[in-house]
C-alpha cells in the first residue's frame, strides 16, 4: 500500500523546470503524504519526523471535535428557534444535514481562496507549499457565524492571507493571528454581519420587524426525497413563525442588559457549559474545547502556560472587577465569566498560536495573563464589543516581540552579572 | 480619580499616533530599533508633559480676554505654542547629548525634529478644544506621550524580529511599517469606546 502509492507519486511527479506551478501542487501533496528526506541547508536544525506539516494536522484534528459538535449545533439552534425537535437528539438527521449545508461552502470557500493565494505566491517565490494555512483554513469556519455571506468570508480570507502573511514573508512570519485578522476584517468591515443578536441562528430572516424561518431552497428539497424515500422526517417547505419570545440574543449581550440573573432566564449553566447555544460555529461546546486543548498540550504543540496563565489573568480580573461592582456585568461572579462566550476557544486554539505568542517562557506567562486582563476588560467595560478575546489577543500579538524583547535583554544582562561577579571572584 | 481617567483615555483609548495618526514621521522613521526608540518615547512623553501645562498656563492668563493683557490674542496660539516646544525640546536634546552621547547620534535629526512632532502640537491643541483643567492638561500629556512611547516601542520590537522574514522586497522598510501600523491601529480599536468615567463608582 505504501509502496505503491510512492511509486504513484513518483509516476506523476510533473517536470519542474518546464511547470513550475504543477511541480509546486504536486510537491504540496506529496509532503503532505510522506515526510520529505530532504536535509535543510543552513541554520540548526533538530531532526524530527514531526515537520511543519504534521504539526498543522495535529491542530487540525485536534479540532475535529469541535467541528463534528458545531455543525451539529448549526442545526440544532435552527429547529430550536423554530419550535421543532427541541430535544438534542431529535431529528438528528435533519439538524446534521441542516448544518453540513451552512458549513461546507464556508469550509470550501475558505479554502479555495486562502489556499489558492498560498498556492500562487509558493509558485512564484520558487518555495514548497507551506501549509501555514491549514489551520487558519481549519479555524476560520469555526469562529465565523453560520449565515455569513460568501463574498465577505472570500474578502476576509483574502486579506488575511495577503496583508497578513503573504506581505509579512509566508508562514511563520505573520505578526497577527491569521484566523483573527479575517474575523477582525469583517468585525470592522461588515460589522451588521457579526455582531447583534440576529446573526448567530443560521436560517432566520427579520422580516417587518419579526422573525421567520428562512425558505428551504433546492438542496434541501434533494434530502427531503431521500428522506422520504427512508420513511423520515423532511424539512418540509420552510417559512415557519418562530418560537414567542425568540430574540437571538446571546448569554453575553444579556449579561450586558442585566447581569447573571437575565443570562440564566434563557441559558441554564448546563446549556452553556455543554455549548448547546447560539453562537460562532465551534467555539460554544466547552469540554469538547478542552479535551482538544489537552490533546494539543499532550503533543507539545499548544503551551501549557498560556493556557493557565490566561485562566489567571480572566479570574484575576473578574475578581477585580466582583469588587469594583458598578454595573449588572461587572457583578457577574468571575467563574461564571468562563461559562459565555468563547474564552475556551480562544485560550487552546488561538491564544497558543507559536508564532504570534510571545517565544520565551516567562514572555508566555506574561502575555497568556495580560490578554485574560484585557480580554475581561474589552467583554465587560467596552459597550462596543460583546467580546473581548478576539481583539484582545490580537492587542497582545502587537506586544509579544516587545515582551520577548525586554525577556530576553534582561537574560542578558543576568547572566552577564554572573559572568562579571566569576571574573571578580578569580 | 479624573486624572486616572484622562491618563487611561489618552494612552489606550484614543491613542495619538494609532486612533489619531499624529506624530507619524518619527514614529516610522525612528523604530529600527527598541533602544533609539525607547529614547525617543522617553523624550516624547517629557515634552509632552512639560508643555501642555505650560501652554495651558499661557493660553488662560496671557492669550484669553480674562488674561493679562484683556484682548483676545487667541492668534498668537500656534506660534507661542510651537515656541515652549521648541525650548523644551532644546532642554531635552542637551540633556541627552550630555548624559547619552550614544543615543544622541542614534536619534540624529528625530530629536530636534519632536519640535515639530505633530503629536506635541496636536496635544495641545487637544486640550484647548476639548477645555482641559490644568491638572487634567497634566495628565492628558503624560498619558499621550505614553500612549506614543508604548506603540513605537511595540512597533520597534515588531520590526527588530522582522529582520529575520522574507519580505517582497517592495515592501521592505517603510512599506512594511505602514502596513505594521494599519494592523496595529486595529488592535488598539479594542479598547476604543471605553468610557472610564461611566464606572467610577
Amino acid at each position: 500500500m505504501k509502496q505503491s502509492l510512492l511509486k504513484f507519486f513518483h509516476k506523476i511527479e510533473p517536470d519542474k523546470k518546464k511547470s513550475p506551478f504543477l511541480h509546486t501542487l504536486y510537491d504540496g501533496f506529496f509532503t503532505f503524504a510522506f515526510a520529505p528526506n530532504i536535509t535543510t541547508k543552513g541554520g540548526v536544525h533538530i531532526r524530527d519526523g514531526m515537520d511543519l506539516k504534521r504539526q498543522m494536522v495535529h491542530v487540525v484534528l485536534a479540532l475535529q471535535l469541535c467541528y463534528l459538535f458545531g455543525t451539529y449545533n448549526i442545526g440544532h439552534q435552527h429547529f430550536v428557534a423554530l419550535g421543532e425537535y427541541t430535544g438534542f437528539l431529535q431529528g438528528v438527521h435533519l439538524k446534521l444535514i441542516y448544518g453540513l449545508i451552512k458549513i461546507l461552502p464556508i469550509f470550501v470557500v475558505t479554502h479555495v481562496v486562502g489556499l489558492g493565494i498560498e498556492f500562487y505566491y509558493a509558485a512564484k517565490k520558487g518555495h514548497g507549499i507551506e501549509e501555514g494555512f491549514l489551520v487558519s483554513g481549519a479555524l476560520i469556519p469555526l469562529i465565523m457565524p453560520p449565515d455569513l455571506p460568501l463574498w465577505i468570508l472570500a474578502l476576509s480570507v483574502a486579506f488575511a492571507v495577503w496583508i497578513g502573511k503573504e506581505a509579512f514573508g509566508g508562514t511563520g512570519m505573520n505578526v497577527l493571528n491569521i484566523a483573527l485578522l479575517a474575523r477582525v476584517f469583517v468585525f470592522f468591515a461588515y460589522p451588521t454581519y457579526i455582531s447583534g443578536d440576529d446573526v448567530w441562528i443560521a436560517g432566520i430572516d427579520k422580516v417587518d420587524g419579526a422573525y421567520v424561518g428562512q425558505e428551504y431552497g433546492w438542496i434541501y428539497g434533494v434530502f427531503d426525497w431521500i428522506f422520504s424515500g427512508l420513511g423520515l422526517d423532511t424539512f418540509g417547505a420552510g417559512r415557519m413563525a418562530v418560537v414567542d419570545g425568540y430574540s437571538g440574543a446571546t448569554p453575553l449581550s444579556l449579561a450586558f442588559q442585566g447581569g447573571w440573573e437575565k443570562v440564566t432566564e434563557t441559558y441554564s449553566a448546563g446549556q452553556m457549559l455543554w455549548g448547546t447555544i447560539p453562537g460562532s460555529v465551534g467555539e460554544t461546546s466547552k469540554p469538547l474545547i478542552v479535551l482538544g486543548a489537552l490533546f494539543l498540550i499532550f503533543t507539545k504543540i499548544a503551551d501549557w502556560r498560556i493556557m493557565v496563565s490566561m485562566v489567571l489573568g480572566a479570574a484575576f480580573m473578574g475578581i477585580l472587577l466582583n469588587l469594583w461592582d458598578v454595573t449588572p456585568f461587572m457583578a457577574v461572579p468571575w467563574y461564571y465569566h468562563f461559562y459565555m462566550g468563547s474564552f475556551f476557544f480562544a485560550m487552546a486554539y488561538m491564544a497558543t498560536d507559536p508564532v504570534t505568542a510571545a517565544g520565551t517562557p516567562t514572555g508566555k506567562w506574561i502575555y497568556g495573563f495580560l490578554i485574560g486582563v484585557i480580554g475581561i476588560i474589552i467583554r465587560v467595560l467596552n459597550k462596543a464589543y460583546p467580546e473581548g478575546w478576539m481583539l484582545a489577543i490580537l492587542f497582545m500579538n502587537v506586544f509579544a516581540p516587545l515582551i520577548d524583547y525586554y525577556v530576553v535583554q534582561a537574560n542578558i544582562n543576568r547572566r552577564a552579572k554572573r559572568a562579571q561577579a566569576l571574573k571578580a571572584g578569580v | 480619580m479624573e486624572f486616572v481617567n484622562t491618563f487611561i483615555k489618552a494612552a489606550f483609548i484614543e491613542n495619538l499616533v494609532l486612533s489619531y495618526f499624529l506624530g507619524m514621521c518619527s514614529f516610522l522613521a525612528v523604530s529600527k530599533s527598541v533602544k533609539t526608540a525607547f529614547g525617543l518615547g522617553l523624550a516624547v512623553i517629557f515634552v509632552l508633559a512639560i508643555t501642555m501645562p505650560i501652554n495651558w498656563l499661557i493660553s488662560t492668563y496671557l492669550l484669553s480676554e480674562e488674561g493679562l493683557f484683556g484682548m483676545d490674542l487667541t492668534f498668537l496660539r500656534f506660534i507661542l505654542f510651537i515656541a515652549v516646544i521648541a525650548s523644551m525640546v532644546q532642554l531635552v536634546e542637551m540633556v541627552v547629548e550630555k548624559y547619552s552621547p550614544s543615543l544622541y547620534s542614534a536619534l540624529g535629526i528625530f530629536l530636534p525634529l519632536i519640535t515639530v512632532n505633530c503629536a506635541i502640537l496636536g496635544g495641545s491643541l487637544f486640550m484647548i478644544s476639548r477645555e482641559l483643567t490644568l491638572s487634567n492638561s497634566v495628565a492628558f500629556g503624560l498619558g499621550g506621550g505614553f500612549g506614543w512611547f508604548l506603540a513605537i516601542v511595540a512597533l520597534a520590537a515588531i520590526r527588530e524580529k522582522m529582520r529575520y522574514s522574507n519580505v517582497p522586497p517592495a515592501l521592505r522598510g517603510l512599506g512594511m511599517a505602514f502596513i505594521l501600523t494599519g494592523l496595529m491601529g486595529i488592535a488598539f480599536m479594542s479598547l476604543m469606546g471605553i468610557d472610564p468615567a461611566a464606572f467610577v463608582k
